[in-house]
């Protein structure tokens, strides 16, 4: 087990700790991201697939629509939302997410850092997001 | 970021949850863009209310605001709806149509009226230097560019914020310094008529980023054309100004030209149809004035839609009433004034469309998406003939 913290900027306050799941591509929420079930839909991505639902999402910053604000919150209110949010650079369509659903959400974190598995442990009131690997792989 | 003791003691929930969570949207937003504080704004303009583009997921959001007692503090106008209940609501489900009903319920609830238009400066102009929190890009670059109004590009959810608690951060657009022009486009193209304007503003959104030019060449360009120009700016770019008249300083500036073929290869690639008999003629993006009302029906004059050919005028609930004479033109003449709805986030694939023409180049540069639809270009009296008999 090996651990490293990275350093961020709060946005929305919180702790938490779960799985990463961590995109190297910006990501829409409208059009991107099925409300329903929590599964990322946009075509060509490299989550495409996969569910938001209680994991540590890491992805480098939102883009489109600003109604993306509102499919956060309709997740958060079905309980498929993530845990926390992870940005590089914080955009205005996440951050109002973030804030509405009220997700644990950080910026300027160096996300290159963490992998889809590891654990994070999110602290959003110092602004620290501790990653916990099982194994080098 | 700083906070009166008023605005921290909404901040802190002592006003409520909507209230609240309006506050902090502001502020957080506020520090990502470096503002120092909040300051008053004269009105609010909501995007995000057509049931096409939210979709069932902000319904609860909407709900929840109005639920915890929301209230907009300032004069609050709407973007247009995804029907209008004269024409498009017989053609579409009962779903749809109380969906979209539930809405503008909620808006309703919070004190916002139902304006439904993405040219509130037909309602009521705003005063010159006056502050606003204004969503709809192409309302956002006329208020800036053409009234001198100043507001940033909200989002619907944070012009709404905006809206509840009477303020807008200060940075961006409402500051002085923001406003120099960085770039000089010299528009050595003719500019003939308002489909050639739009053409100018799709080629500029691509290339500007969202740097401020200051256009030469535009000469006394109409209200209408600058309307264009910047509706298609802001669809394809993220400027939220142009200057269209001489500017002071800018002789150091970079240059860029824009030439005849510039605006004929944009027009070209806006135009996705070949076909001549397009399913859909539409104008009114952004929606009409009086003035294009009054236009449109001295063109036809009698004139009678073509059969399989579908006329569209787009236009407020506000203007279609005080052009009441030139809306039963129209309707005579086969073709439909549709009030408070915008057809590109309206339901045209299931009505059945597949081509849509327009004199629009906001419009031509989404419909391929949205409408999922084929697009042909062209300018108002071509729009006409297409559309009408002899």
């Amino acid at each position: 087990m090996r651990s490293n913290t990275l350093k961020g900027r709060v946005i929305v306050e919180g702790h938490c700790k779960g799985e990463a799941l961590v995109s190297k591509q910006p990501l829409s929420f409208l059009g991107g991201v099925d409300p329903a079930d929590g599964k990322i839909i946009e075509k060509n991505h490299d989550l495409c697939g996969q569910c938001v639902k209680d994991k540590i999402l890491c992805f480098p910053h939102g883009h489109g629509s600003t109604v993306g604000s509102y499919v956060l919150y309709s997740l958060g209110k079905k309980n498929l939302a993530p845990k926390a949010i992870l940005n590089e650079t914080a955009d205005p369509v996440v951050v109002v997410g973030a804030i509405i659903a009220n997700i644990p959400m950080l910026d300027k974190v160096e996300i290159k850092q963490i992998r889809t598995g590891d654990t994070v442990d999110v602290d959003a009131c110092t602004g620290t997001a501790q990653i916990s690997r099982r194994k080098e792989s | 970021m700083y906070l009166t003791k008023e605005e921290e003691r909404i901040y802190d929930g002592e006003c409520g949850w909507t209230n609240q969570v309006c506050m902090k949207i502001l502020v957080r937003l506020g520090e990502l863009f470096g503002a120092e504080k909040l300051i008053p704004i004269s009105s609010a303009h909501v995007s995000g209310v057509s049931y096409k583009t939210l979709g069932d997921a902000p319904i609860e959001f909407l709900k929840a605001l109005a639920d915890a007692d929301g209230k907009v503090k300032v004069r609050t106008t709407l973007n247009p709806q995804s029907l209008d209940p004269e024409h498009l609501s017989k053609r579409l489900t009962v779903n749809i149509r109380e969906k979209q009903l539930d809405i503008l319920r909620q808006f309703d609830r919070m004190g916002v009226a139902p304006s439904l238009t993405c040219t509130p400066y037909y309602l009521r102009k705003p005063v010159r230097g006056s502050h606003h929190a204004w969503a709809e890009s192409s309302a956002v670059v006329y208020a800036n560019s053409v009234l001198e109004t100043w507001t940033n590009r909200e989002g619907g959810p944070s012009a709404l914020a905006a809206a509840i608690i009477g303020k807008a951060p200060d940075y961006g657009m409402h500051k002085a310094e923001n406003r120099e022009p960085n770039i000089i486009v010299n528009a050595e193209a003719r500019l003939r008529n308002e489909t050639d304007f739009g053409a100018l503003g799709a080629l500029l959104g691509k290339t500007l980023q969202d740097k401020i030019p200051v256009i030469t060449g535009l000469g006394t360009a109409s209200e209408t054309n600058l309307k264009q120009l910047g509706a298609a700016l802001a669809s394809t770019g993220m400027t939220n100004m142009f200057l269209h008249k001489p500017a002071q300083n800018v002789r150091k500036l970079e240059k860029t030209t824009v030439e005849d073929r510039d605006i004929k290869e944009t027009i070209e690639e806006l135009s996705t149809s070949s076909a001549t008999k397009p399913d859909l003629v539409f104008v009114g993006c952004p929606h009409c004035s009086k003035g294009e009302i009054q236009q449109i029906a001295g063109l036809i004059d009698g004139k009678k839609v073509k059969a399989g050919t579908e006329f569209w005028v787009c236009t407020s609930c506000h203007v279609k009433q005080k052009t009441a004479r030139e809306v039963e033109k129209i309707e005579k003449s086969g073709g439909h004034v549709l009030s408070g709805v915008c057809t590109v986030v309206s339901w045209t694939e299931m009505l059945g469309i597949k081509t849509i023409m327009t004199n629009s180049a906001k419009t031509a540069h989404y419909a391929p998406t949205l409408n999922k639809a084929a697009t042909i270009l062209a300018p108002l009296e071509k729009c006409l003939e297409t559309a009408f008999e002899g």
